[in-house]
């Protein structure tokens, strides 16, 4: 301890942390994949990769949030359903005034003005129902001491139900769409697409919030122990609300890119993505029981199963690939996770042997 | 606590009143507005398709949640289970029937020793996250042994006689199926609460590390209860078969909720420690009223989901906010106590 560290490059220090190991992992998937089959590595469905996961990062970046207070919640692709049907609903109803009043002033064909609310109002209102649901979620778990798994079970069927209710039992097609929002994921910018750029603002938002600000490290206090939290003077249970309603917005907005990028809307959209979602974080080393987790591990995670989920379709292991895609996927999710786990014990150990004990 | 609900006698203050009371009321909500259509009978005929393969599942879930754990991976058990059994029996032209079921149950075990072996190796993950993945795995086995076909053609006792069947017991006509259901429970009930192998479950899942300083092998008992829970699991599979009449390995989708939401409802806890035998017995008595009831005023799934939702939700809620009342109430009282 008296003398003062020496800092010098040290590679093993470097291949110590977390997040490096992780995109070391990733490099080597994209490397054996493409080793069986080139066009899996090319610029373009590497690209392609990156967009198709833009989703499950945005979710996953929430997801992050949830899981650092020491909550959870499965009710999010319930909240992507609801959120973009709601807006989808609106939509759909503005378009067929849009189309009449068109007809009326003698265009010449109707599609020619498929307009309705504008994107951002449409935005702002999935985002909103998301901040509801969330606010619900997180109203139940922290001054309604359900137990978080309990709590978004319940409201993942209620969620649901609600999204039935609003559609009327009709699902929301590309013809009821406006051409801003279906054009919404498809447009690209510098090479990359627009999924990937909303993506990117997120990303970022989050990473201020979560490392720079207060509100932020409260997340991580409040999971890591939430007494100690209470009794420094933190409001345990509004940081675990908040944390619930970031989680909710960000699911209506993904709700939305996943519409758009559907081209339709039903009432049980995403029905089992929080599955992936939760898995993503795991890979990435969130902690479930809350105070652990970096982001960037997390959008990591995220790209390691968008790269086996892509792979698995690029391999061709038999004629049909889908096929395949579909039984092994649960395999190969469960030896990532638990390579994990073991690179995790390793890292573990080297610190213990550091300090001696 | 004590203060405001210490009139009332510890027994009567079980949340088994409560589901009783519910049943009661939803069965007789139901049956004025529908008159003829939702009767006693009826309602017996139909716990075929709401009670029993959910019930069962609910029973191995019970052992689970009591742990403290959670299985996410029933449904997908239960999918394998039966698909192993269709393949096996295949239509006749296989193995024999009694072989093919001892097979099944045999697969359910192997499932939930799985999720259990990975459980009790790999603590840091935790079982939610193991049995979302072994979920997908299992469904993606049964998915490679059937694709997109369909395993049937079972005997006449079983698809017919056992899916359909019912004894005139006490001028009543009761499904078969219900009356295994219901026979288990009494036996499930002694060997839960009243013998050491039961209560021990209950000790692990209020404190493990306790538990495990007393002398008990905790591994020992979780690797038992989750390989009991896969065999529920298969036995829940085998009556859904017997009701179908045919395997695909979609089966069952989305069940596990349901059995979790069965023993939450009856009182155990995802935290651990704390679930009831009888209560569970209520809270399938009351889903089955009250599903029934929906179908019949709504035939909508979703509507069915979301007051689904909406009870496990209350009936999770409402005790909550009233102990929480009763501490603040106390202490204000200390308060005033103090002052003076």
């Amino acid at each position: 301890m008296s003398k003062p560290p020496v800092k010098v490059f040290n590679p093993g220090r470097l291949l110590r942390n977390r997040e490096l190991g992780l995109s070391l992992v990733l490099l080597a998937l994209v490397g054996l994949i493409g080793l069986r089959n080139p066009a899996f590595a090319s610029i373009n469905n590497l690209q392609f990769i990156l967009g198709d996961t833009a989703i499950m990062i945005v979710l996953a970046l929430g997801m992050m949030c949830v899981l650092l207070v020491g909550s959870i919640d499965i009710s999010i692709s319930a909240v992507m359903a609801l959120s973009a049907m709601t807006a989808g609903i609106v939509m759909k109803n503005n378009l067929s005034q849009a189309e009449a009043q068109a007809l009326a002033e003698g265009a010449v064909s109707a599609a020619a003005v498929k307009v309705s609310t504008p994107l951002p109002l449409l935005l702002l209102l999935a985002a909103g129902v998301g901040a509801g649901c969330g606010l619900v979620n997180g109203l139940l778990i922290s001054y309604g001491r359900v137990l978080p798994i309990v709590a978004t079970l319940g409201s993942q069927y209620i969620i649901y139900g609600l999204s039935h209710l609003v559609s009327g039992g009709q699902a929301v097609y590309r013809k009821d769409m406006s051409e801003d929002f279906i054009q919404f994921t498809r447009g690209s910018f510098l090479g990359f697409n627009s999924k990937v750029w909303i993506m990117l603002a997120a990303f970022l938002v989050l990473l201020v919030f979560i490392t720079y600000t207060r509100h932020g490290r409260r997340l991580y206090a409040v999971g890591s122990n939430a007494e100690a939290a209470r009794l420094s003077g933190i409001n345990v249970r509004a940081v675990t609300l908040s944390a619930h309603v970031i989680m909710g917005i960000l699911a209506g907005l993904a709700g939305m890119l996943y519409a758009s990028h559907d081209n339709k809307i039903t009432q049980d959209m995403a029905m089992g993505y929080e599955m992936y979602v939760i898995a993503a974080c795991v890979i990435g080393g969130v902690s479930v029981t809350g105070g652990s987790g970096k982001i960037l591990g997390v959008a990591l995670g995220a790209l390691t199963i968008g790269v086996i989920n892509n792979g698995l379709t690029m391999l061709r292991l038999t004629g049909n690939s889908e096929f395949w895609k579909k039984a092994i996927q649960g395999a190969v999710i469960l030896v990532a996770i638990i390579t994990n786990v073991y690179i995790q014990r390793g890292h573990e150990r080297r610190v213990l042997r550091e300090r001696r004990l | 606590m004590a203060s405001v609900t210490g009139k009332i006698p510890a027994f009567l203050r079980r949340r088994e009143w409560l589901l009783a009371a519910l049943v009661l009321l939803v069965f007789f909500w139901f049956n004025a507005r529908e008159p003829d259509n939702y009767t006693f009978f009826k309602l017996l005929n139909q716990t075929r398709v709401y009670m029993v393969d959910v019930g069962f599942m609910a029973l191995g879930m019970l052992l689970v949640l009591i742990l403290g754990d959670i299985d996410i991976s029933v449904a997908a058990t239960a999918a394998l289970s039966a698909t192993v059994m269709g393949v096996a029996y295949r239509g006749g032209q296989g193995l024999p029937f009694w072989l093919s079921i001892l097979l099944m149950l045999l697969t359910g075990a192997a499932c939930g020793l799985a999720n259990g072996l990975l459980v009790i190796r790999f603590k840091e993950l935790f079982p939610m996250i193991i049995t979302l993945s072994t979920q997908t795995l299992y469904r993606g086995i049964a998915y490679i042994i059937l694709k997109d076909q369909s395993a049937g053609g079972f005997p006449a006792w079983y698809a017919k006689d056992l899916g359909y069947g019912s004894l005139p017991l006490l001028g009543l006509d009761v499904p078969i199926m219900l009356l295994i259901l219901l026979l288990i429970f009494p036996f499930y009930y002694l060997w839960l609460h009243r013998t050491a192998a039961g209560r021990r479950l209950f000790a692990a899942g209020t404190n493990i590390t306790a538990s495990r300083y007393s002398g008990l092998h905790t591994d020992r008992i979780k690797l038992t209860a989750f390989l009991l829970n896969g065999l529920f699991a298969a036995i829940g599979g085998f009556f859904l078969t017997s009701r179908t009449g045919s395997v695909k390995y979609t089966i069952g989708t989305g069940f596990e909720m349901q059995a979790i939401a069965v023993a939450v409802l009856g009182g155990a806890s995802t935290s651990g420690g704390r679930g009831s035998v009888p209560g569970l017995l209520l809270a399938l008595l009351l889903l089955t009223a009250l599903k029934n009831g929906l179908m019949l005023l709504y035939n909508d799934a979703f509507i069915l989901n979301l007051s689904v939702g909406l009870l496990l939700i209350l009936v999770v809620l409402i005790p909550n906010l009233f102990s929480a009342l009763a501490d603040r109430r106390r202490v204000l009282r200390q308060r005033l106590q103090l002052a003076k």
